[in-house]
């Protein structure tokens, strides 16, 4: 007992379909997940191989189980972190917003902070798994409820520099590449498939 | 007699802090006061590395009167009575539970509501059985929560009847927004896979705001279960652990149980008054305090060898010694060193549950223990020598310092004798009377401010001491956004410049350095009573404990005036707790405020030109 | 094709044996990527950068780098108003770089003579004289360049649990192997004061003139400084592009500001800068790695700073990741000598899982010597490094030691026998307890002295009490307790050759010595620099060898089996 027993392991894919110019929400009990530039487009999955369908479901998984809703919106016009994460905070109902990049790395704001501070930043993008994902959206969802949850630890690896930090510089500036000057956030929706890949 | 005024400087040598008063005393005995000064102690208080604080001091308080050293005539030392104090913890009790048949954690987040009895089945096993009596899904590690979800909709679609639900991750409202048929779900059972199979189960979810009925109740657990009275009267500790939950889970299994240990801790030997008592800790503070009043005064106290308790009193010896001890001529022996005084208080530590399968806690009592010993022997006598020598001006060792400090208190406007000063330190409280005619008692009763520290830390379960004072010193807000708190009053404060983002939504203390979070998943009134139940154990206790010793016949009645003296006399609510339990004595009770000027500082400085005057030849 | 191929039949392609083994060495955990010179992710040898030029009129330089004075960037304006000598500008730059890059490795031309030409030199020009050079030409380059002719290395000590009594013993130890600088920093902050004394304590034990530093935020470490309890600063760190200074809310001119504050107390610093910080920020403007080091190095001579630490540092996984890139980080450690900085020369942070690449990475610097081999070597296990770690750390004390014995070179450590180390850390461990005992600060219980002279790691100390310990780090800076105190302390309590160790190297304050580029303190307590110790190195049997007493040192090991009687070791 213990372990699923499908095998191989179902392999789940996300397109993001452009709904509309991305709106201010009014619920309280909302939050935003704000996507970046090449996130689930360019990219598929984090500088350590996480697909991006399962970062999107365990943030939403995490949001959802604290009975808090969520909407996703894809900011296109920046790759940088605190203001795509500050961007959605300005739209959400509850004033909490979850930004992440494609590479993984990740961050909860709140729309009264300064664009650089944040309330819990996740810098290092290949330490960041799927449960760190649930953790992350459990925690957003609980400020916007006005709980004091236990920040996420985070964690540190002193070999990941000699491992990853080139690579994150490569897929930074390949995000760069993917802005689009000048266009304003658009709201999307998921849409999960399932593929039992070999 | 003299025929001028002689300028004298009363010096007291605090644990932390040393404090000067400088005054002229005329040839008729009438004192004027000229300044005071305040540093920290250095080195140990009662050693000779005192002495370069008592310099400061003096140097500082003749600065503010613009005098020189030179025109000193006395130098005036407190008796520091060197007063050393131990802090112990016991847990007495342990919940067990046998066969895991019991999980009574509160998951924040429990899915589906209602109540479901059936027999425990693990998922992995779903898809094999046939329809029948009901069942209860237990789910193991690694499940994805649409897996689980689409799982059991296949068996329930197979007739199988589902009733709840056991998790092992944080899963259960996921799985729950997703059964075709709804039922209760408990999930973040840790030790998921200890859960006995194919044993009868009752699983109940209260709705949010709610806490379960029907596991919390013993008639409850023998209804859902058809239990016979002696099998009731076996389950009722069961249900009581179950009160309060939102979300439980009960498996039937032939010898389970859930049990409350009493922990053998160790004897108390308490000596004094011609008697030794002795008693156990786990008997709970109540007992204890009883013994020591029975054996007032106390001469002695010893803990059992070999328990906590004894590990702690010998430590508190030893710790004496050595500050009594450095010097050749006065070396003490451990053994020489006696307990005075012990303060027992029953608190509660959270801890986990053994046999528990989600990492539950119970709060589990304890008792928390504060001893006390002081010695008439200190090294002033050398320190004296120093500053005699330092600044060419005779120093005399004046009195005890709780006989000074009453002295001193007298200066506070609206104060008369007889009155009584309440010292709130840090590892003792002391008192002293000064009645009508001039004579004047003094004690030291064991526990102060760092047992409320303790108390705080444990209870919170913070392991934090420095949270711990945090939350001690300063009134407590919770964060309600960046631009405003709501303090613990219930009042809202708002801000221009925002708040610091590591205390959005937190529950912080309101220290003057700024807000400081606190690290606890528990609400603002539950931390707030834990401060005011720990500082009233403690200071209130400690307050009508002290003062029974100096007043005339142990007679509170007796006493007209308290004032209250120390560092913790400028706390934000110690001072009118104590003041509110002693209105029932008819005895005006507030802060101290010395000379008019110097709130409850410099008492016993003041207290020790005071004293040289009246005695003055 | 099958749609449900089980299990049994499915076929993986069949792997060689040879590369399972392969892939299973360390060096395959280090990452690696392909160039992409658009965006500045190339070492050096990019299509992108600048042409050299520069043009002066009227005693100014209106044109740097194919850039005209009216479309500079500060860093521009800096450089060509602070960094270069206008008047050899323009002669310097119109030597062609083929002559430049021979100069610096021409035996018959002396350190000066290539000095009157590289002052002159714009960013791109100097770029174009290394990039003619191979990895050894480079090490002859820094040979000669150095500017003091001793080398030296540099440690750090640190504790994972920021335990001052930890710091205190290893700096000991470090100081007795032979670092010259030691370096700390913290996981609390707040701790800052004690650790900070700790250091200077164990390294005054250790060895008499160790310097010290302590890496904070800049208004701490600048204050920690001014009061004599730490001797030097390094962690101020500079940038090559406009953007990234911007985001750190700083220019060239306030950094300079900086600077000055150290030089006002005769406060030895120097400044951090390194190749890949730019790109790995995203703002390296389309331009080389080393291309934006030089420019760094030129704003750290136009502040006027003795010396820099460079050599990548931190951002060492994005060179290491390019081709050529620890060429790269050669050449930036020759540059900021062939402009005649001290240069503390990296070596200093994780840099890969495979040990053969680590002391691959180390021979530029090693080989030739630089002022500092390491800009630090972690002087306790790694899992203490709160640098987060450096290229060597404890347990390759042996290995460098065998190293420099191997090719007879002086990477500035020695073995030193068990006895000897026990003696200084127990000895540092007692100092700390009667200076923290003399200063009324948390007391440090025998027990610990004990777990300090035996122990390894954090884990091998008991715990401190963390709320006291904070308390008495504050109450150091509340109660202004400055390096005298320390003095005056270490003196009341018995040690007295540990408080003049001490008093020594604060009275270096006062004459400022150790503003001098390259300076160090000797074990005689004198100052050793660019001045009174210049590198005069041009060619063999010239400039620092490795013999007479210092070589009989690093001829020791922990077992080498005595020629006289080889029943027994000797060392």
């Amino acid at each position: 007992m213990g372990t699923p027993t499908t095998s191989p392991a179902p392999e789940r894919t996300v397109r993001l379909r452009e709904l509309g110019p991305a709106r201010r929400g009014s619920r309280p009990d909302e939050v935003v997940i704000a996507v970046s530039p090449a996130f689930a487009d360019f990219f598929t999955k984090t500088i350590v191989d996480v697909p991006h369908a399962e970062v999107l479901r365990q943030l939403l998984a995490g949001i959802e189980e604290q009975g808090v809703t969520a909407r996703i919106v894809r900011v296109r016009d920046t790759a940088d972190l605190a203001a795509i994460a500050h961007t959605a905070a300005q739209l959400s109902g509850s004033g909490i917003a979850v930004g992440v990049l494609a590479r993984g790395t990740t961050m909860i704001h709140q729309k009264d902070l300064p664009r650089l501070s944040n309330l819990e930043l996740f810098p290092q993008s290949p330490l960041l798994d799927a449960q760190v994902f649930r953790r992350i959206g459990s925690n957003a969802a609980q400020y916007a409820k006005g709980e004091s949850p236990e920040p996420v630890p985070t964690r540190n690896d002193q070999m990941a520099r000699p491992r990853w930090q080139a690579k994150a510089a490569l897929l930074h500036l390949k995000e760069v590449e993917c802005i689009e000057a000048g266009r304003d956030p658009v709201e999307v929706e998921p849409a999960f498939e399932l593929s039992r890949a070999g | 007699m003299p025929d001028r005024a002689r300028l004298v400087v009363g010096v007291d040598i605090g644990n932390s802090t040393t404090e000067a008063c400088l005054a002229a005393v005329a040839p008729d005995r009438t004192v004027s006061y000229l300044g005071t000064d305040l540093t920290r102690t250095t080195g140990v208080k009662g050693t000779p590395d005192n002495t370069d604080g008592v310099l400061t001091a003096v140097r500082g308080a003749l600065r503010r009167a613009g005098r020189a050293a030179a025109e000193l005539d006395a130098v005036l030392l407190n008796e520091a009575t060197p007063v050393i104090s131990g802090l112990a913890m016991e847990t007495i009790t342990e919940t067990i539970i046998t066969e895991s048949t019991m999980i009574g954690h509160n998951p924040a987040t429990p899915g589906g509501q209602g109540l479901g009895v059936g027999t425990t089945v693990s998922l992995t096993e779903l898809d094999e059985i046939d329809p029948g009596p009901p069942v209860v899904c237990v789910v193991p590690h690694g499940w994805d929560f649409e897996d689980i979800a689409s799982t059991v909709n296949a068996a329930v679609g197979r007739g199988v009847d589902v009733v709840a639900a056991v998790l092992a991750g944080d899963d259960a409202v996921l799985v729950a927004n997703r059964l075709t048929r709804p039922v209760p779900v408990v999930d973040e059972v840790a030790a998921v896979e200890k859960v006995p199979l194919g044993m009868l189960a009752a699983v109940e979810v209260a709705a949010a705001g709610y806490t379960i009925r029907t596991l919390s109740n013993t008639y409850g657990l023998a209804t859902v279960f058809g239990l016979d009275p002696d099998q009731t009267r076996h389950v009722s500790p069961v249900a009581r652990a179950l009160t309060g939950n939102r979300s439980a889970v009960v498996v039937r299994t032939p010898s389970g149980d859930v049990t409350d240990r009493r922990i053998p801790v160790g004897t108390l030997e308490l000596r004094g008054s011609g008697k030794t008592l002795r008693v156990d800790l786990a008997t709970g503070a109540e007992e204890i305090m009883d013994a020591v009043a029975r054996a007032q005064p106390l001469e002695d106290a010893h803990g059992e060898p070999g328990t906590h308790v004894g590990g702690m009193l010998a430590q508190v010896r030893d710790t004496m010694a050595d500050v009594v001890g450095q010097d050749g001529e006065e070396a003490g022996s451990p053994v020489e060193i006696a307990i005075n005084d012990v303060l027992a208080v029953d608190t509660f530590v959270p801890a986990e549950v053994r046999g528990g399968l989600a990492g539950e806690m119970h709060l589990e009592n304890a008792v928390a223990l504060a001893a006390m010993v002081s010695t008439s022997r200190s090294r002033m006598r050398s320190v004296a020598e120093r500053v005699a020598e330092e600044l060419g001006v005779a120093t005399l060792i004046g009195g005890v310092e709780g006989k000074m400090a009453v002295r001193g208190a007298l200066t506070t406007p609206g104060v008369d004798r007889p009155v009584a000063v309440l010292d709130l330190g840090g590892g003792s409280t002391d008192a002293a009377e000064l009645d009508r005619e001039g004579r004047d008692t003094a004690v030291h009763v064991a526990g102060a401010g760092e047992l409320v520290t303790k108390l705080i830390d444990s209870e919170l379960a913070l392991d934090d001491r420095e949270v711990a004072e945090n939350i001690k010193r300063s009134p407590l807000a919770k964060v309600e956004s960046f631009f405003h708190v709501r303090h613990e009053d219930g009042t809202v404060q708002f801000f221009d410049e925002p708040l610091p983002s590591h205390v959005f939504a937190r529950v912080v203390t309101l220290a003057p350095e700024g807000p400081t979070p606190i690290p606890t998943r528990h609400g603002l009134d539950h931390v707030r009573q834990i401060r005011r139940e720990a500082k009233r154990r403690v200071f209130v206790v400690n307050a009508v404990r002290a003062l029974r010793q100096v007043a005339a016949g142990g007679n509170l009645r007796t006493l007209d005036f308290v004032v209250l003296l120390g560092g913790s006399a400028l706390d934000f609510e110690i001072p009118e707790m104590i003041a509110d339990a002693l209105a029932g004595y008819g005895i005006v009770c507030g802060t101290g405020n010395v000379l008019g000027t110097e709130g409850p500082r410099n008492a016993v400085a003041s207290g020790l030109v005071a004293a040289h005057a009246a005695a003055a030849p | 094709m099958r749609g449900d191929a089980d299990a049994m039949t499915t076929t993986q392609p069949r792997r060689s044996r040879r590369t399972e083994i392969l892939e299973n060495r360390p060096v395959n955990l280090d990452g690696f990527v392909e160039e992409w010179p658009e965006k500045g992710l190339v070492a050096m040898d990019s299509d992108y950068d600048p042409a050299p030029s520069v043009r002066v009129e009227n005693g100014r330089i209106v044109e740097l780098d194919g850039t005209t004075r009216d479309q500079f960037d500060f860093m521009d304006t800096f450089i060509a108003d602070h960094a270069i000598d206008v008047a050899s500008a323009e002669r310097a730059n119109a030597i062609p770089s083929e002559e430049i890059a021979r100069m610096l490795i021409d035996t018959h031309v002396s350190r000066n003579e290539v000095l009157a030409v590289t002052r002159g030199l714009t960013p791109a020009k100097i770029l174009d004289v290394v990039e003619l050079m191979n990895v050894v030409e480079i090490m002859q380059g820094m040979q000669k360049m150095r500017a003091r002719r001793t080398p030296a290395n540099q440690g750090h000590s640190t504790s994972a649990r920021d335990n001052p009594i930890q710091v205190a013993a290893d700096a000991a130890e470090g100081a007795m192997r032979g670092f010259a600088e030691l370096e700390t920093t913290l996981g609390v902050v707040r701790y800052a004061p004690l650790v900070a004394i700790a250091l200077q304590v164990g390294a005054q034990v250790g060895r008499g003139g160790v310097l010290t530093q302590c890496a904070l935020e800049e208004a701490t470490e600048l204050e920690l400084g001014m009061r004599g309890i730490t001797a030097y600063a390094e962690t101020i760190s500079v940038y090559g592009t406009e953007p990234v200074f911007v985001d750190g809310d700083d220019t060239p001119w306030s950094k300079a500001f900086l600077a000055s504050a150290y030089a006002s107390r005769g406060i030895k610093m120097r400044f951090t800068s390194g190749t890949g910080s730019e790109v790995q920020m995203g703002n390296a403007e389309g331009k080389s790695m080393l291309y934006l080091e030089i420019r760094c190095i030129l704003m750290a001579k136009g502040a006027g700073v003795q010396g820099l630490q460079n050599g990548s540092i931190s951002c060492i996984g994005v060179p290491g990741a390019v081709p050529g890139g620890i060429r790269a980080v050669a050449a930036e450690n020759l540059v900021a000598s062939m402009v005649d900085l001290e240069c503390a020369s990296g070596n200093d942070q994780s840099f890969s899982h495979s040990a053969m690449r680590r002391t691959a990475r180390l021979m530029p610097q090693l080989l030739p010597g630089t002022d500092f081999v390491c800009s630090g070597y972690s002087g306790v296990p790694n899992a203490d490094n709160m640098f987060a770690g450096s290229n060597f750390d404890t347990e390759d004390y042996d290995d460098w030691n065998t190293i420099q014995r191997d090719l007879q070179v002086d990477g500035g450590l020695r073995h030193v026998r068990e006895a000897e180390i026990l003696q200084v850390r127990n000895k540092a461990a007692r100092a700390l307890q009667a200076l923290f005992s003399h200063l009324d600060l948390p007391p440090i219980t025998d027990e610990e002295v004990e777990a300090a002279t035996y122990a390894d790691s954090s884990n091998d100390y008991p715990l401190r009490d963390v709320l006291a310990d904070l308390k008495g780090a504050q109450a150091v800076m509340d109660r202004g307790i400055t390096g005298l105190d320390l003095v005056r302390g270490l003196e009341a309590t018995g040690f007295h050759d540990v408080a003049e160790n001490l008093l020594a190297v604060l009275r270096q304050r006062v004459s400022g010595d150790l503003l001098q580029t390259s300076a160090v303190l000797t074990a005689e307590l004198t100052p050793l620099s660019a001045i009174n110790d210049p590198n005069d190195y041009q060619g063999p049997g010239t400039g620092y060898r490795l013999q007479g007493e210092r070589w009989e040192q690093l001829k020791k090991l922990r077992h080498v089996t005595s020629a006289t009687d080889p029943e027994t070791e000797v060392g």
